[in-house]
């Protein structure tokens, strides 16, 4: 496994698999040269690499929302009335 | 009939739709520009998701941030220059107002309307059938007069988890010698219809971003209206009037504007338009800025005075169990037991929504949340756990504050020019203790539901955040709702108000001013569906005086 693959999930709790399937490693791994382990959380998380969310990806693949087990705002269209449903937790 | 209407918002929109119906010719003059395509998108990469993140702001035509603050508060309420308005942006929530909301003045507070509740019901079920509503007419009976046999268009939305949570607590308790009631709150996005209702659009599908942005259009704006506009409406964005002329005898004669192309400065041509009919629907502070600007309809000197909004509190905790927030539609019930009755005398009454966006507004979850953890040092499962435990639990309410009609509060003309040239709106603006009485009791009735609820109160006011204030001792902070009303009050009387009973202004026979600057109170109910009940109400006037 690579050493920012796994660094990552070593931060962010999520594993090497859920990380990889944002499509978002390359992206990430080029911008974090050189961060800090909070930098690194925060993109991971929030979306968010120094003030600025740098893709509309970056945001729908937020961890935090996974870690909640809901989509961001704006991302997705669960359907009429899912609202309704005893939340999922974790994605775990 | 040749009519000019200024501004394509909620009213305006739906003015022009009526006109053109029945052969009017109508020219709508929109200061904005067209929406740009790209809204959800820039929703999605914006830092801060505030109500005008995602639309297209132009030089000419700025928006609420041109504001200059004078008052002892900040006045913190957007509004967006586009074509479809703040109407493009807002949350979708149409509470009809309560029949004592129309008589503030019997209990000393601000002003009465000119006729009550019942007048204006047959227009309040005319817009929910315009707008497409999703209610349930026995349900919003618990707390209101509703016609006999009324149906809205759409059955209620259903209700989110968390609302079933609250209300299987809370259902039957006192507060403060209140008996709660979970009520559903009437939305203006689309559902299940009744019979002989077409539904335009989707359906909701929760995309839970419904302030600033509705990705499946399920949620109405005004652009759904003007899409029915006849062949007889004409709309010409970009063009901003800044002079309504009237002759001596008071008769409006033609407007003004300013036409641009260019997004990014003010350079633009001049223009003007003949009208037998002028109705100014360009928000509450646009609509008083241009009257001052035009030096007309001020023999009261009312115009621009009455200021209102209402200051929202925001409390929030956690509940006991996850709740799942930061699904479906923002708000979906309310507590509608604080909004009237003896005690408005002696402090504000007040609406409150159940918030279903966790912190959302309230503190910037989860992105907050991550941050906190991250500086206490946790890594890992550890971190995973704790935001998923946090958030998953977290709700809000939200407090909406009568604010009473006080001439103080008011709109004029600032020296600064915006790149127009045109003066930007000066807002002098505070909360009477009146409203701060309000603010408190707020905050004590949100106490005691949470205790019902077993809900752990992660709720606070520092002195460095922005709006912060001390009362009786207590801190509070109060936040913008963005119902701006008041600034061309509608009266009884040219001595002492703007408009009439209907919208038409006392010193000009052919001049409207309509929207919630109308208003002469604003009740704790958001205002667009009030807005648009009148906006029909003085269409149907305008159309059967020119017959």
């Amino acid at each position: 496994m690579d050493a920012f693959v796994e660094l990552s999930a070593e931060l962010t709790g999520f594993s090497a698999e859920e990380l990889t399937s944002t499509g978002l490693v390359e992206q990430y791994r080029a911008l974090a040269d050189g961060a800090s382990e909070a930098e690194i959380i925060q993109l991971w998380y929030t979306g968010v690499w120094r003030g600025v969310i740098p893709t509309e990806r970056a945001y729908a693949e937020g961890l935090a929302w996974k870690a909640i087990g809901v989509s961001p705002p704006g991302s997705a269209a669960p359907g009429f009335g899912s609202w309704e449903q005893r939340p999922r937790r974790s994605a775990r | 009939m040749r009519a000019v209407v200024v501004g394509a918002g909620f009213a305006g929109s739906l003015v022009a739709k009526v006109l053109g119906d029945n052969g009017f010719r109508v020219l709508v003059l929109e200061a904005g520009a067209e929406p740009n395509e790209d809204a959800v998108s820039r929703f999605r990469t914006a830092l801060v998701k505030s109500p005008l993140k995602p639309y297209r702001r132009t030089a000419a035509a700025p928006s609420s941030d041109y504001l200059i603050n004078t008052g002892p508060y900040a006045y913190s309420s957007p509004y967006l220059r586009m074509n479809g308005g703040t109407g493009t942006a807002w949350t979708g929530i149409t509470p009809r107002m309560r029949p004592d909301d129309f008589h503030a003045a019997d209990v000393g507070r601000g002003r009465n309307w000119p006729w009550g509740y019942d007048v204006l019901e047959p227009y309040y079920r005319a817009a929910e059938w315009e707008i497409g509503i999703a209610a349930d007419a026995d349900e919003q009976r618990q707390h209101l007069p509703v016609a006999d046999g009324y149906r809205y268009p759409m059955h209620a939305l259903p209700r989110t988890y968390l609302d079933h949570a609250v209300a299987s607590v809370v259902d039957g308790a006192l507060v403060d010698g209140h008996e709660l009631l979970v009520v559903g709150t009437p939305q203006a996005r689309n559902g299940i219809p009744v019979p002989g209702y077409r539904l335009d659009g989707q359906r909701c599908a929760g995309f839970a971003s419904c302030v600033p942005i509705c990705p499946e259009n399920a949620k109405y704006t005004p652009h759904r209206t003007q899409k029915q506009w006849s062949a007889t409406v004409e709309l010409r964005t970009r063009c901003v009037v800044n002079r309504v002329h009237a002759d001596e005898s008071g008769r409006v004669t033609k407007v003004s504007y300013q036409r641009y192309e260019d997004d990014t400065s003010g350079r633009h041509t001049r223009h003007s338009e003949e009208a037998d009919v002028v109705v100014l629907a360009a928000h509450a502070i646009e609509n008083a800025k241009l009257l001052l600007m035009s030096r007309l309809a001020n023999s009261s000197d009312q115009v621009g005075r009455n200021l209102m909004d209402h200051p929202a509190l925001l409390t929030w905790a956690l509940m006991p169990q996850a709740v799942g927030p930061f699904r479906g539609p923002g708000s979906t019930t309310g507590i509608e037991a604080f909004r009237g009755g003896p005690d408005r005398a002696r402090r504000a009454p007040f609406r409150i929504e159940i918030g279903n966006w966790g912190w959302g507004w309230a503190a910037g979850s989860p992105d907050s949340d991550t941050a906190e953890f991250v500086a206490a040092g946790l890594r890992g499962q550890a971190l995973r756990e704790a935001v998923g435990d946090r958030v998953s639990r977290q709700f809000a309410l939200q407090f909406e504050i009568e604010q009473e009609a006080d001439p103080e509060n008011r709109v004029t003309l600032a020296a600064d020019l915006d790149p127009l040239g045109n003066p930007r709106p000066s807002i002098h603006y505070g909360l009477s203790d009146y409203v701060k009485d309000g603010l408190l009791a707020a905050k004590r009735a949100s106490d005691g539901i949470f205790e019902l609820l077993g809900a752990d109160d992660h709720t606070s006011y520092k002195p460095d955040e922005e709006r912060y204030f001390e009362h009786d001792g207590e801190p509070l902070r109060y936040w913008g709702a963005g119902h701006s009303g008041g600034t061309h009050v509608m009266g009884t009387s040219p001595r002492d108000s703007v408009v009439d009973q209907w919208q038409r202004c006392w010193d000009h026979p052919n001049l409207y001013a309509v929207g919630c600057g109308s208003m002469p109170s604003l009740g704790t109910s958001n205002p667009s569906l009030t807005m648009a009940a009148l906006a029909l109400r003085t269409a149907e006037h305008l159309v059967s005086r020119a017959r």
